[in-house]
Parts: structure tokens; sequence; C-alpha cells
């Protein structure tokens, strides 16, 4: 080794060369595999998130725990109870009760383990948004990979995602940087599920406003509108692989609502307020009319959040969706119901 | 017969309305990668396998691409199908350097996105023009500026500093046995000429990759080979009088200007709507600090109309029609992909000055790492307990690949870092074999992305 060559080395320079090829492997390995199969499971291939500060009250935590051990321990004994009462009465009766007692837990049992498979999947998301904001801003480190990988597997077991998910695969090559690849899966693999997501949104609303403009009621067509809500907001997050289940939902929609809020609840009324006034010769020929349309842009609103939150990837600014589509079908509304 | 006639003048109206064109100028020093460029371009067009960056294909509306009869009937048509058969046949090889211009025209057929152009024609076409020609011609654009005694002071300085010393020897020799007032003789001009023009094919046979090479048609005369015009020199000293062999190099000094400079660009470059210059930045590093100094001196004086923005004459050369300039780094597949980032920042630094210009002008500039054919892969290795990132590829005149570490362009401005010679060693890589199988076209680095930025607003 030559004197330059050692000083070069002390700096942990490399001089350029040839190297041998047989030692030689793509870049990177595992990932890429990962990224063609679309296996890996997501939860080994993302690290694990920095558990957020929780800034729930904890008293109310202890309140609920307690409360709830306390009904379980309540609900415990009058089973035992009612199940020795029933063997004394007769065997074919305390076998009937035992049964239903363990019928009862199983289905219990399951039920909470979907729930929780549930509410994993939608933090999922919610952890391959952070891991895409990072990319877009991070410097380069082979990361990408992995979180195509993460997303391809999200989606691996939908059928109509197949053509675009074979589409990214061809697509991306050894030389696209991290940035590239999250654009790519955005375009090739999220926009169409916008689309989808968009028009349910549209439907949804146009549903609403109807519904209010009809109903003989108040207290039915607030009915109509949560139910009506609910179900847009499970729509929309199991189009973007979400499947929340009825606790996931809610989550969803609190955050939502929270959102709706921290959003801007100058904004949103203001908006209302021009929505309604804009509207205002339905509103002026019925306010079961504007009651509609406003209900509709509500509804809008939550369906929009609800895309925000449950996409993968956070929209960019040329592709966020717009109210003013919704809001030209909503003014349409009056017309078609009258 | 009313109803064809109505019919075909509402075909012609539609065509006014919905067929448009734009022009690309593809422009780039000599060895820059043009001809490679427009006919990877070209194919991925027609092809549209490997195009997801750029819009109209990937929402779907883009119908097909077709190659048509250029606009122009005077200008020979660039051989795509010759030099794709170059890239793609059984022994892949670079296409041979470009010794005249060539013109095509690609016709690409798509759904406009608005509603309302929908219901007037549901199909648009817009005609791509391309015009590539020998990088050497570019240099010539800054003799327009420049006097003969300007130019003859600029080059004789150039010429007797190394690296070029030793290349123009002979042709200086000859310089001081002559005088340049004396009366002009054809002989001796013709063999100034043809001293000098050794000593620029010289400077272009170089190792160390030199760019600045003037005037361009003494090395590439295209049809002008043995003209007249050509047969001039830079001569030492100031003006002499009338009949003296300077008066006579001055003369054809002008005329070469008027007649070959000023039509060249009025024909081909004035009438651009759109830019991309290709800069082989891995050429440069590879040739070293000497090679990368001409380089960057070539390249600011063939940017200097985009440096000096609205000032006469280029107001007149490149108007304000070219409201897109592109810059690329090309051949980004000798470096390994996570070097890409650097490669662009390099690229950015150089080119610097010239990009506020053209913004401040107006126009949107971009900056990109590219390759027009992508030859390599990257991959790891280890070497003595570190993971390296190289490049796998055949490289030219040999039948095995290999693996190279062609030395990593540092994050900070100083791309050759004291201390180290040779710091860069990019090999040029051939073709790989059985590009022509693949029904998805030539394979690429962002050369979707290039087009998306040049040609994306015209295919809404």
């Amino acid at each position: 080794m030559t004197e330059r060559d050692t000083r070069n080395a002390s700096k942990g320079w490399v001089p350029p060369m040839e190297l041998d090829l047989d030692r030689a492997a793509p870049v990177p390995a595992e990932e890429e595999t990962a990224l063609l199969t679309g296996s890996g499971d997501p939860a080994d291939l993302l690290p694990a998130p920095a558990t957020p500060v929780r800034t729930t009250r904890r008293l109310g935590r202890w309140l609920f725990g307690a409360l709830a051990a306390l009904v379980l321990v309540a609900l415990g004994f009058d089973t035992a109870d009612l199940l020795a009462r029933a063997f004394a009465t007769s065997l074919a009766l305390g076998v009937l009760v035992a049964l239903l007692a363990a019928t009862a837990g199983i289905a219990g049992v399951a039920m909470l383990v979907t729930e929780l498979l549930s509410l994993r999947r939608l933090r999922r998301i919610e952890e391959l948004r952070a891991e895409a904001g990072r990319l877009e801003v991070d410097a380069p480190g082979g990361r990408a990979d992995r979180f195509a990988g993460s997303l391809v597997a999200l989606y691996s077991d939908r059928r109509e995602l197949a053509p675009a998910l074979a589409r990214v695969r061809d697509h991306v090559t050894d030389a696209h940087d991290e940035h590239e690849v999250v654009r790519l899966l955005d375009r090739e693999v999220l926009s169409p599920l916008d689309r989808a997501a968009y028009q349910r949104v549209l439907r949804a609303s146009r549903d609403t406003a109807v519904a209010t403009a009809l109903s003989p009621a108040a207290l039915l067509d607030f009915a109509v509108v949560l139910w009506r809500n609910l179900k847009l907001v499970r729509e929309i997050a199991s189009l973007y692989g979400a499947r929340p289940g009825y606790v996931g939902s809610l989550r969803l929609l609190r955050r939502m609502l929270a959102n709706i809020a921290v959003a801007g609840v100058t904004e949103s009324a203001h908006h209302v307020a021009v929505e309604a006034l804009g509207g205002s010769l339905a509103a002026a020929i019925s306010t079961r009319m504007g009651q509609g349309v406003i209900n509709g842009l509500l509804t809008a609103r939550v369906g929009l959040t609800a895309m925000h939150l449950c996409r993968p990837i956070a929209f960019g600014p040329d592709n966020r969706p717009s109210m003013n589509r919704i809001r030209k079908e909503l003014l349409s509304v009056p017309k078609q119901v009258l | 017969m009313r109803i064809p006639d109505l019919n075909s003048l509402y075909d012609a109206g539609s065509r006014l309305l919905l067929e448009s064109t734009v022009r690309v100028g593809v422009t780039g020093l000599r060895r820059a990668g043009k001809t490679v460029f427009v006919t990877a371009l070209v194919d991925n067009l027609l092809k549209a396998g490997r195009l997801p960056f750029l819009d109209v294909m990937s929402s779907g509306r883009f119908q097909a691409a077709r190659l048509r009869p250029q606009p122009d009937p005077d200008v020979p048509r660039f051989d795509f199908e010759g030099h794709l058969a170059a890239l793609t046949g059984p022994d892949p090889h670079w296409p041979e350097p470009t010794r005249g211009i060539g013109q095509m025209r690609v016709s690409l057929r798509y759904r406009p996105e608005s509603a309302l152009k929908r219901t007037v024609q549901p199909m648009a076409t817009l005609n791509l023009d391309l015009v590539d020609y020998p990088g050497e011609w570019l240099l010539d654009l800054p003799l327009l500026r420049q006097s003969f005694a300007e130019w003859s002071t600029q080059t004789l300085d150039l010429a007797a500093r190394p690296p070029r010393d030793e290349l123009s020897a002979s042709w200086r020799g000859w310089l001081a046995t002559i005088d340049p007032a004396a009366s002009a003789e054809e002989e001796t001009a013709r063999r100034g000429a043809a001293l000098y023009t050794d000593y620029l094919h010289a400077c272009r046979r170089a190792d160390t990759l030199l760019s600045l090479i003037q005037p361009g048609r003494f090395v590439e005369p295209g049809d002008m080979k043995d003209a007249p015009l050509l047969t001039f020199c830079p001569l030492q000293g100031g003006p002499r009088g009338r009949g003296s062999l300077w008066a006579l190099m001055e003369e054809r000094y002008e005329a070469y200007k008027t007649n070959v400079v000023r039509r060249f660009f009025a024909e081909h470059f004035s009438r651009l709507d759109r830019q991309i210059v290709l800069i082989d930045v891995l050429g440069a590093l590879n040739a070293g600090p000497a090679g990368m100094a001409d380089m960057k001196r070539a390249l600011e004086l063939s940017l200097e109309p985009f440096r000096h923005g609205s000032s006469g004459w280029l107001d007149w050369l490149f108007g304000s029609k070219i409201d897109r300039v592109l810059f690329a780094a090309t051949k980004a597949d000798h470096i390994a992909a996570h070097q890409h980032a650097q490669l662009r920042a390099l690229l950015d630094r150089l080119v610097g000055d010239a990009r506020n210009a053209i913004r401040f002008e107006g126009a949107q500039v971009e900056t990109m790492a590219i390759a027009a054919l992508k030859c390599t892969e990257s991959v790891v290795t280890e070497h003595e307990g570190r993971q390296l990132r190289c490049v796998r590829g055949i490289p030219v005149g040999r039948d095995r690949p290999t693996v190279l570490f062609p030395g990593e362009i540092p994050e900070d401005a100083e791309a050759f870092p004291p201390g180290r010679d040779r710091p860069y060693n990019f090999l040029p890589f051939r073709p790989p074999d059985d590009l022509g199988r693949d029904p998805r076209g030539l394979p690429h680095i962002r050369v979707d992305q290039a087009l998306q930025f040049l040609l994306g607003d015209y295919l809404t």
C-alpha cells in the first residue's frame, strides 16, 4: 500500500475501483424482494413509531377501567349464580345455560379481537402516512422500498388494485429515489382510490341532503344523518384499507370531529353560511331544503376529512379533493326534489 | 356534395384549434448524449410503457404516438431507425457522433383533460418536433458577439495555456513565422486553417475532454467542407490594412458569422418553444479539474444568451418564446442511484447563474439527473468491512459485466478535494443486450419526468 493510499484510507475515503462481480447484491436486497412479492409483514418492516404522549385525562381512564371491571365481576358472579341455579333445577337446563354463556363469551372475545385488529390497521395507516411525510423531506437512505413494501402488503389482497400494484412493481427501478417511489405509489395506486372515495362522498352528501329535505320529523333526519355519516366513514376507511370496526369508526369519527373543529370552526361556519345564502333561492322556497343542503355539506366535510385521515400518503397541494363539485351537486338537489 | 365540404372544413378548423405543435430544442455540448436522448425519447413515446411520471400516461388519457413527416422538407431527417438499431441490435453499440443536423416529428394523440375541449373534439393531437445537431455547433453562438480581434486574442491566450499548449504547438509555431500585415495569399490562409483545424481535432481527441472548440464547423463541417468560409484562423496582433492576410481572415470570419452561425440559429433556434440542455457532468468530473474548468467555461459561453436575458441580438435569437428550460446532467446511470441527488446539486452549482437569469426572465427552470438509456444497475458490495454502493454493467469494449465503484461526489461544494488525484473513474458502459425485445421501450432514468416538465402543460 503506498503512502497516498494509507492516507486516503485513514480518512475513510475509497478510491474508484472495480470490485468482485460475484459478491455484489442488488440494492437493497431483502427490501426489494418484499416490494416485488408484496410479502413481508408491514408491522415488521416498519420501525415501531415513537409512542405519542398521551394527553387523555388519566382520572377518566381509571374511572372507566374500574367501572368496566366492576361490571365484569358482577356479570361473572351473576353467571356463576345462574349456572348453579340452572344445574340445581335440571341437568339439561344447566347444560343449555352453560352453552349460552360460553357462546356469549367466545363471541365477545372474538369481537374484541377484530376490533383490536381493525384499530391496529388504522394505526398502521397513520404510521405509513407519517413515514411518507418523512420520506418526502429526508435525505435518501434506502427506506422507500420498505415503505413501498408496507403499502403493497396493505393492498395485496385487493383484487381491483392488483393491476395498479403490478404497474408500480413494473415501473420502480433501482434508480428511483424515495421521493419518486412515494409519488409513484401516490399516482398509480392511490389516485383511483381517491376518485372512488370522492364518488362516495358525493353520493352520501346527496343522500343526506335529500333525506333531510324529505323527512317529516327532525329526530328522524338527525338519525338518518348520523347513520349515513357513520356508514360513509366506514366505507371510505375500508376503501383505503383500514376496514374499521365499530370502535374504530367511532374513534375515526371522534378524531374527525376534532379535526373539523380544529381545522377552523370559524371557517367551516363561514362556509356553511355562505353556502346557505348562496342557495338562498332554495332556502326561500323551503327551510327544509336549506337544511338539507347544509346537512349535505356537513356530510361532505366529514367525508373529505375521513379521506384525509385514512389515506396512507397525505394529499399534496395538487390532488387535494375539493368541495367544488359537491357544492354544485348539492345546489341542484332542490331542483331534483321539487 | 355539400356535406363532404362541410366535413373537411370542420376537420380543418378543429385541426387548427386542437392540433398544436411544440418545438423542443435538444441542446448540449458534444458527447452530452443528444442523439441517444432523442432516440430514447421517441422510442419511449412510441412504445409508451415506461413513462409513469408523464401525467397523460398515468391518467390513462394517452392514445398512441406515431412518427409523422417532419415540417421542414429541406432539413435531413433524424435517423431514428438507424440509431435505434445500433442500440438494440445483436451487437449493441452507441450511435456514431452526429455529423449534421437532423429533425423529426412525433405526433401524440390523447384525450384532453378538460370537458370543454373534449366536447369540441374527443381526441387532441400534439406534434412534437425535435432537432438534433452536432454539439460543436452550439459553441459558435458566442462568436456572434465577438469581433475577429477579440476572438483571436482569446483563442490564442487559451491555446498557450496547459493542457492546450502542447496540442497547439505546431499551429503556434506556424503563426510565429508569418506576418499578418503581409499581402493575402490563399495558400497561406489554407495552410493556417489546416493547422488550426488539426489543433481543434487534437483538442477533441484529448483525454481531458476539452469542450471549448471554436468554430464548430471546422471539426464538423456538415455540408460545407473545404468552403472558403472555413479557411481562416485566429491571428496575433491588431487590425491591419486592406489586402493584408489579417483583413482576409477577418472578412472570412465575419462571413462565417453571417452565413453559417446566424443562419443556423435563426432557422433552428429562434423558433423553439422548449429547451432541454444536456450536460455531461460526469464526463467532466472524469477528465479532472482541467476538463471540468474547460467545460464550465464552454457552458458559460454557450449559456451566455440565457445569462444576459433580453439584450439585442439575444432577444432576436431566443425571443421570448422559450418558457421552460430544463438542465439535465446526463449519463446518471454511471453512478449508483443514491448519488443522483449529489449529481443534481453539482449541476445546480454549475448552471446557477444561467438559471437565475432565466427565472428572472419569467421562464421556468428545472434541473435533473437523467439517463436516456439505463445501462447499469445499482448494487451493494462489501469492501474492507464497508458497504459500498456500486454500479454493475458491461463496459464498452468488454463482454463480461463488472462491478464498478466510480468514486462518490461529495455533498459539499468541492468536487475535487485537494490531495486526491483522480477521485473519479466513470467507465463508459455499453447498452445492455436484448433491449429490442422489451416491448415497453428503452429503459431510462427520469426521461419521463423530463418530458412531464417539458410537455406536461401541452398534454392537458
